[in-house]
């Protein structure tokens, strides 16, 4: 496969919050939908495409994510969702997973840092009795002593399995390094010492304190009607009631900077290649850098022919791939750039990559590459808003973030508009030069000797718990 | 490259009842230029964005020791160059007008992904047209791919233990076909590929007749297809390329794989033959692996991840391909799980189905699986390229996509249980185990 991480990763880059082409459209890139409030106040956006014979229904609940969970509760959040789809009052797991698989349908819960999101696709036939069983899951977990076990167990030998596969275990360990014990240090899957500690209890408290209907904003896009679907919701999400008691935080602290460079290195012992990702301050969703910042990432590491593709992959052959890209929340965000190598070529990659990040800074772009850069964003953009899911997810994201429905549109237009001073302007600011957290994991005895020049590495073992 | 492209299954996956109003056969323009190439045009104005899509009839499937891996490697060396469009102009060409792309090899095919804006239409068929006709294979650049390459193999294998095991798997299970080895190919063979070598076999299967080309989106059908004659017609036709003629001959007795390596984690695999994607034993086998394995209420997943509690996932199925290939159970085993077991609890629930076949309930729940994975293949106008190019290159004939789930609603449900005796049987077996380092069975 040519290019198979590049797109990934462009995709998600693209798909978050990035862009919508002036180029292309007179139409707008996300078509207003109608707004459905539920008896209980629950918020319901709701778009009718009949072009096909599928509904797709997505949900976010504000302050379930990872970032609110107690200290010593990590890894809380996502098994708090998983669990809920492990049986209620009125259907065991089996049962639930026997009705979805039968419709051929997939309903999944999950948590990020800052929400936690619900995510249902079926045939619209389906749909009824598709919305029954989500909302059966939402609002009547059962959190069974024995599926706690069950469930527990499996993500702590998923966490060791993890570490066999260096360009996974990588990102963790980033994760960890970066924010420390901020409540964005949270792993979402958590670390085997915080599993192992952990009590149904916990979970039980976190679903009763976070689950709340007046924290979640619902879409639901496809083939069905709008008088059908307002009954159906009333019979189902309409019922869910908030919880006695004050609401909990929904606030993320801002977020740490590093001071100066941190250097992690984790020894593989069995690894043949080294992977690294270097990562520093990026901006808040919705900051007015966004577009600049889009076209400039997209140059630096965020499409094939990048700077950073192209001086480690395209030219030199050290790797399959290298890129950067920008994640972005509400209190702030980060940049990030990551590749692999031979063990034996890591100190020349990093060399290379650290001078990427200087000459960005110093010389910014130039016009010809700024053109091709703001083209590109555009022209990439409407397939990301092209199926029922990803439209039911836009609204979603956007009314979380509170952006607005035409942020596309004057996201496209403002990408338009980014001139190659600005692009160099959001280069010198947001690339990072001397301050930033480096964390590689490879077979630490061929490749220490490579890196002591960059620093005094704090080193882990792969096969000691936790990251 | 895939070690398993799965792709397939989720495209073969696809029909069962009648197709979504909005997609007929009629919607697709076909044309067969006088050089063979074949071209499917499909006009959806859906979003502002269009899919091309070029097919090449070559893969893993037409290698040969000393050249294995090399369909994948001319398809890296597809974005290097040509005499008239330099090494990396196509991409910057293409991203400079809103494009972007992607490839991916197979073993039966090769397949070059291209989605931009309407504008660029005419830039991207030209140097699509270009570089069917020839590549400059610049020997820096020759040798600065097989380094990307020898990188990927080194992530997606190497470093991947799952991948390494299924490596073994399959050339232990298929001796003599090409299908013995994976489509990435052997270090040592990416590690010496002469250019003469690569370059001769460029010839040989890129070539008009070799090729499909499907475009689709927000295109205007007349226009494209004289767009597309401008650029094409020139190319002339190759003689037909050598036919693959091994035929794997039976196996005669079950086979086992043990690889011991630093590990947290095993890792297991069973495979046995299976038939190639135009046996009327394909679709049966293809319904019976979602009872067996797809999804939490599948007879696999329940016995092993809910109920022993030996593993973390259940995986596999058959996949389409040309010549008879594998059907695969994969199971991720928890750290410490008594492999044998595993083996025991897959042959129990298999014996069961041999003797009593699946249930009416589980045969229509498979139905309604392979109905919604379809319709889901068909959102966007890249699902609809694709698929249609992979049914032209498997079956002959893209009309199949319109038709295969009236195929799979003629299945029988004892079919099930008859394929499942046929197939997956102890002398066809091969299992595969990745012990941990350290003594963990």
């Amino acid at each position: 496969m040519k290019k198979l991480i590049l797109t990934a990763l462009v995709c998600s880059l693209v798909g978050l919050l990035v862009p919508p082409p002036a180029l292309v459209a007179a139409g707008s890139a996300l078509p207003s939908p109608a707004k459905i409030v539920l008896g209980n106040g629950l918020t319901v956006y709701f778009l009718r495409n009949a072009d096909l014979p599928l509904v797709s229904f997505r949900m976010v609940i504000r302050g379930a994510g990872s970032a609110f969970e107690p200290a010593q509760a990590e890894g809380a959040a996502d098994l708090v969702a998983a669990l809920m789809m492990k049986g209620t009052a009125k259907m065991d797991a089996e049962a639930i997973a026997e009705a979805l698989d039968f419709m051929g349908a997939s309903l999944s819960v999950s948590a990020t840092d800052e929400y936690a999101q619900v995510s249902g696709d079926g045939l619209a036939g389906q749909f009824p009795r598709l919305m029954e069983i989500a909302s059966d899951c939402l609002t009547g977990p059962a959190f069974k002593d024995d599926e706690f076990a069950k469930e527990r167990a499996q993500r702590i030998d998923g966490l060791k399995a993890a570490k066999d596969n260096p360009g996974a275990a990588v990102r963790y360990y980033f994760q960890k390094a970066y924010f420390g014990s901020h409540p964005m240090g949270h792993l979402a899957a958590g670390t085997e010492m915080s599993l192992g500690q952990m009590s149904v209890q916990t979970v039980k408290d976190f679903y009763k304190s976070h689950y709340r209907p007046d924290r979640a904003i619902a879409a639901v896009v496809g083939d069905i009607d709008g008088t059908a679907l307002k009954a159906l919701l009333e019979r189902t999400l309409g019922r869910w009631r908030n919880p006695a008691g004050a609401a909990p935080a929904d606030v993320i602290p801002p977020l740490p900077k590093p001071n100066g460079r941190k250097l992690v290195l984790v020894d593989k012992p069995d690894a043949t290649q080294a992977y690294f990702v270097l990562g520093a301050p990026g901006y808040a969703m919705g900051d007015k850098v966004t577009p600049q910042a889009a076209v400039m990432n997209t140059l630096w590491g965020g499409r094939f022919t990048s700077w950073i593709n192209t001086e480690l992959r395209i030219k030199r052959g050290l790797t399959y791939g290298a890129s950067s890209a920008f994640r972005t929340w509400l209190p702030g965000g980060i940049f990030s750039a990551s590749s692999y190598t031979k063990n034996d070529k890591i100190g020349e990659m990093l060399d290379i990559t650290l001078g990427l990040l200087g000459k960005g800074a110093k010389e910014g772009f130039s016009v010809e590459e700024v053109e091709s850069a703001r083209n590109y964003v555009q022209g990439q953009f409407p397939p990301t808003l092209e199926t029922n899911a990803s439209k039911a997810g836009a609204y979603v994201r956007l009314a979380f973030y509170k952006l607005g429905f035409d942020y596309y549109d004057k996201y496209m237009t403002a990408i338009g508009k980014v001139s190659a001073a600005e692009a160099k302007a959001a280069a010198a600011a947001l690339l990072p030069q001397d301050a930033y957290v480096l964390v590689v994991v490879g077979k630490a005895a061929d490749i220490r000797p490579l890196l002591a020049k960059y620093g005094t590495w704090q080193e882990k073992r792969i096969t000691d718990p936790g990251f | 490259m895939r070690k398993r492209a799965w792709i397939l299954i989720a495209a073969l996956a696809a029909l069962s009842l009648s197709l979504p109003a909005a997609f007929k056969k009629e919607d697709v323009k076909v044309n067969t230029l006088a050089n063979g190439l074949k071209v499917l045009l499909v006009e959806d104005h859906n979003i502002p964005s269009v899919s091309l899509y070029t097919f090449f009839r070559v893969g893993s499937r037409n290698e040969r020791p000393g050249l294995t891996g090399v369909s994948h490697f001319i398809e890296h060396m597809m974005f290097n160059g040509t005499p008239t469009v330099g090494p990396g102009e196509f991409d910057r060409r293409m991203e400079f007008r809103g494009g972007r792309n992607n490839a991916y090899t197979a073993d039966d095919m090769t397949a070059y992904t291209d989605w931009f804006p309407p504008a660029a239409l005419e830039t991207m068929i030209a140097m699509e047209a270009d570089r069917m006709q020839g590549l400059a294979f610049v020997p820096e650049v020759v040798e600065s791919e097989r380094g990307v390459i020898a990188s990927e193999r080194r992530m997606g294998v190497e470093n991947d233990n799952d991948s390494i095991l299924y490596e073994n798997v399959r050339a232990t299970s298929i001796m003599a076909h090409p299908y013995h080895w994976d489509v990435i190919g052997w270090m040592s063979d990416i590690l010496s590929w002469r250019r003469d070598e690569v370059v001769a076999y460029y010839r040989t299967y890129y070539a008009p007749n070799n090729a499909i080309l499907v475009v689709a989106g927000d295109i205007e059908p007349a226009r494209t297809l004289e767009l597309i004659r401008k650029y094409y017609e020139p190319i002339k036709v190759s003689p037909a390329p050598p036919p693959v003629s091994t035929t794997e001959p039976p196996q005669l007795g079950p086979k086992t794989v043990v690889i011991r390596k630093e590990a947290q984690a095993p890792s297991f695999t069973i495979v046995w033959h299976a038939p190639n994607a135009k046996d009327a034993d394909f679709l049966p086998l293809a319904i019976l692996s979602k009872p067996l394995l797809d999804g939490e209420s599948s007879r696999l997943y329940r016995r092993l991840v809910r109920e022993e509690q030996l593993a973390l996932r259940v995986s596999g199925g058959a996949q389409e391909t040309i010549d008879p290939f594998l059907f695969t159970i994969d199971v991720k085993p928890r750290p410490g799980a008594d492999l044998d077991k595993i083996d025991r609890v897959v042959e129990e629930e298999l014996a069961k189905i041999k003797a009593e076949g699946i249930t009416p309930q589980e045969f229509e729940k498979a139905m309604n699986g392979v109905r919604s994975d379809f319709y889901r293949g068909l959102q966007t106008v890249a699902g609809k390229a694709n698929q249609l190019g992979t049914y032209e290159l498997l079956y002959g004939d893209f009309g199949k996509l319109f038709t295969v789930m009236d195929d799979y609603a003629a299945v029988k449900i004892d079919r099930v249980r008859e394929v499942a005796a046929k197939y997956l049987t102890e002398n066809t077996k091969t299992i595969g185990k990745l012990i941990p380092e350290g003594g963990a069975k």
